[in-house]
């Protein structure tokens, strides 16, 4: 497992250094397009779960253009950047991909994207059908598109209904958890009362132990950190009114060093400390949803996309709630999308334009929408969608909720992404692990924005 | 009475021996079974099994995965990715891949190994130490420059670009081959020279059938290694018609973030990646141990 990461890591690293070596001979042949609207269009994408869903897309798109064939390749998520990177160098990465607004910027600045204002205005898309922000997402800094929306997520909490009828919780308290940074309100005596050591006892009982724990309130996957808490803590820290950076997107200081999120994150930490919340080091290897499936985590914070491998943990009986409340009265949900973007290298350009106009309508995402795996950008695909789950016994309220109550913020877009995440990770992990205090990370805080001091 | 108290101490040893026996076997099989316990379990009853020797919820649905003989909705209902995989294809390449670079490795190296141990020339050792040094270069040095020479001369995606880092010589077989040249005795060679034989002649007929032993053992090694290669497949060979068996396995690793990967399809592969191996290893593994004993590098 240690192996391979490394090897993942060396591997991104020796593809970004190589599309840096050759993003200018790449881009300079993006100019010359222009073909017909013929031939194999290549498209990536990375969830499984979505595979059939898009397979179905692809050949409507067949019926309705015979001159156009979709090739789709899934790669996991693991493997997917690593390897997309690694084709921009190489000159064979696909025509179309699946795109990340985290990565997104850094495709930007090595010019891997083309541009789609020509086709958006000539085909008349029509910008406003997605959920709301989602449009505006894929907007660079220059004022170009450079993606339509596909899907959206959001992050609620996943239980197990058993444990919670044990501990003698009603779901209806699950749905109405309330949280501050200072004693963690009713969301903190929760995941006490949740959490159940060897002997039995109960985390917030007399006896505890908390070195030998049995059962964890709430589980962990790791510090997140990379993914500036997108579903561990950004849920928590959003509630007091702190935002990532100075603007979004395209925000150039980042606010690591204000004390609502260092005291978010000092708190989860101490659920550690407690033994309320498996040891940072455990996580290493490990998965979290396994965990969950195991019956080693009662609560697990995760993001939409996970749902059908939770629901198919056999002997857990899944339920989903909202976040917690925190101070500011609402809760809280970091809006993630995803988009279809164009590679500028491609030799398809117009057929790739069709194909990607084709993914962002609502007959495509509605077929989206049938297999209930994923939230589809169009509003009325996003309801379709919702019902889907429903015919599969599964609420996904608590999702959609955080989009209808507008209780979400944008994931934060900005340059050096990846360094960026360099910097927090470790930073946070020390946190996490007792090794630094949280105000540690407002000397994080100062590396990062020395990245954009230049 | 006598003739058992006279034997039972060393009865008893015997029986030390044959328990550690027992545990180092064990310790070094389990994994193995492990490997196999899980291939043939069902992904959702893995968690909550994981203490469990048996197999959890006994499914074959692993194998069928492997053998792309499962159409994605099947595959995704048993935690599989639905990703396609063309094992078979898959298979070819790595053989191919491995098989070469074997060949060609074994045969370059030892043709450089009697040059350095068979013909005087100026310079000779200084060169050999050069070559012996870039030994202690990392792999992962060369990696970007290779990858780029092996774009600009158009061969990614070709098993040409693949194997071409690997066919001419390895540091270490040329290492091992040369310390083998060295200690076979040169009166046979001597004779052949008396009798007019050329370098040529003397190598393809006295030098390598002499050293069959450690240029088999030299290719086991080697094909091993080959077999068991990822980072470079992965680099160059990224499509369906160069993607070799440890590259198309990642099919089953986690597919979106925070996911867990299919565990049962993956050791299903794994178990069925490792079998050429397993099988080389106990058909020749004697005599590669015999054969590196022999030659004294440990």
């Amino acid at each position: 497992m240690r192996k391979l990461s490394t090897t993942k890591k060396t591997l991104s690293a020796l593809a970004i250094a190589a599309v840096a070596a050759t993003a200018l001979s790449a881009c300079g042949g993006s100019s010359s397009g222009g073909d017909a609207a013929t031939g194999e269009v290549n498209y990536w994408l990375w969830d499984a779960n979505q595979l059939p869903a898009y397979q179905q897309c692809a050949d409507d798109f067949h019926q309705a253009n015979p001159d156009i064939t979709i090739k789709i390749t899934q790669t996991g998520w693991d493997d997917y950047w690593g390897k997309l990177t690694n084709g921009m160098a190489a000159g064979t990465a696909p025509d179309v991909f699946t795109d990340h607004l985290a990565k997104f910027p850094d495709f930007l600045k090595t010019k891997q994207l083309l541009p789609l204002d020509d086709a958006v205005s000539k085909d008349k898309v029509d910008l406003g059908q997605y959920q709301e922000g989602l449009a505006d997402l894929w907007v660079g800094q220059d004022g170009k598109r450079y993606g339509l929306p596909k899907d959206w997520d959001t992050v609620s909490l996943f239980y197990n209904k058993d444990m919670l009828a044990k501990a003698g919780i009603t779901e209806d308290q699950m749905s109405k958890l309330s949280w501050n940074p200072q004693d963690g309100g009713s969301y903190e005596k929760v995941i006490a009362h949740l959490t159940v050591d060897k002997n039995g006892k109960r985390g917030d009982e007399p006896g505890f132990d908390k070195n030998n724990v049995a059962t964890y309130g709430l589980g962990l996957p790791g510090s997140d950190a990379e993914n500036a808490g997108q579903t561990q803590w950004s849920y928590l820290s959003a509630t007091t009114g702190w935002t990532t950076t100075d603007k979004n997107p395209w925000g150039t200081h980042y606010n690591y060093d204000d004390q609502r999120v260092q005291d978010t994150i000092s708190w989860w930490a101490g659920l550690i400390q407690k033994g309320y919340m498996p040891k940072l080091e455990t996580t290493v290897g490990a998965n979290m949803a396994d965990n969950f499936g195991a019956g080693k985590a009662a609560i697990n914070a995760a993001g939409d996309w996970m749902i059908s491998q939770y629901k198919g943990y056999k002997g857990i009986e899944l339920g989903i709630a909202p976040t917690p409340q925190g101070p500011s009265g609402k809760n809280a949900s970091m809006f993630n999308g995803l988009a279809d973007s164009i590679w500028a290298g491609t030799k398809k350009k117009d057929a790739s334009v069709k194909w990607v106009e084709y993914l962002a309508t609502a007959k495509c995402q509605d077929v989206v929408a049938s297999k209930a795996v994923v939230f589809p950008a169009i509003k009325t695909s996003t309801d379709k969608a919702a019902a889907a789950f429903k015919a599969k016994g599964i609420d996904v309220s608590p999702f959609t909720q955080h989009v209808k109550d507008r209780t979400t913020f944008l994931v934060p877009i900005t340059d050096n992404g990846a360094k960026v995440a360099g910097i927090m990770k470790p930073a946070v992990d020390a946190v996490l692990s007792g090794k630094a205090p949280a105000s540690s990370l407002t000397a994080a805080n100062d590396q990062v924005n020395a990245l954009f001091a230049k | 009475m006598t003739t058992t108290s006279t034997r039972r101490p060393f009865r008893w040893g015997l029986l030390l021996a044959w328990i550690c026996l027992g545990l180092a076997i064990a310790i070094s099989v389990l994994p193995f079974y492990w490997v196999l316990r899980t291939s043939l379990s069902t992904n959702g009853s893995l968690a909550s099994n994981s203490a469990n020797l048996l197999p959890a919820d006994f499914n074959l649905g692993a194998f069928k995965r492997v053998f792309g003989l499962q159409s994605p909705e099947e595959a995704l209902a048993e935690g599989g990715s639905g990703g396609s995989i063309n094992f078979w294809g898959y298979l070819l390449n790595s053989f191919l891949f491995a098989g070469i670079t074997t060949a060609g490795a074994v045969f370059f190296s030892s043709m450089a190994a009697y040059a350095f141990s068979r013909l005087r020339w100026k310079g000779r050792d200084k060169v050999f130490a050069l070559f012996l040094g870039t030994v202690l270069v990392p792999p992962i040095f060369t990696a970007l420059p290779n990858f780029l020479l092996i774009k600009n001369l158009g061969l990614l995606n070709t098993m040409a670009g693949l194997v071409l880092p690997y066919v001419f010589m390895t540091p270490f077989a040329i290492f091992f081959m040369r310390q083998f040249f060295l200690n076979m005795s040169r009166e046979v060679e001597e004779a052949a020279m008396l009798d007019g034989a050329q370098h040529w002649r003397l190598f393809f007929q006295v030098v390598l059938p002499n050293a069959a032993a450690p240029l088999a053992t030299l290719a086991l090694l080697t094909f091993m290694g080959q077999w068991n290669e990822y980072f470079w497949p992965l680099l160059v060979g990224s499509d369906e018609s160069s993607r070799v068996l440890t590259v198309g396995l990642g099919v089953f690793k986690s597919q979106s973030p925070q996911g867990a990967p299919d565990w049962s399809g993956l050791m299903a592969a794994t178990l069925v990646s490792a079998l050429p191996v397993l099988i080389l290893f106990a058909v020749f593994g004697k005599k590669l141990v015999n054969s590196i004993g022999f030659n004294g590098t440990k």
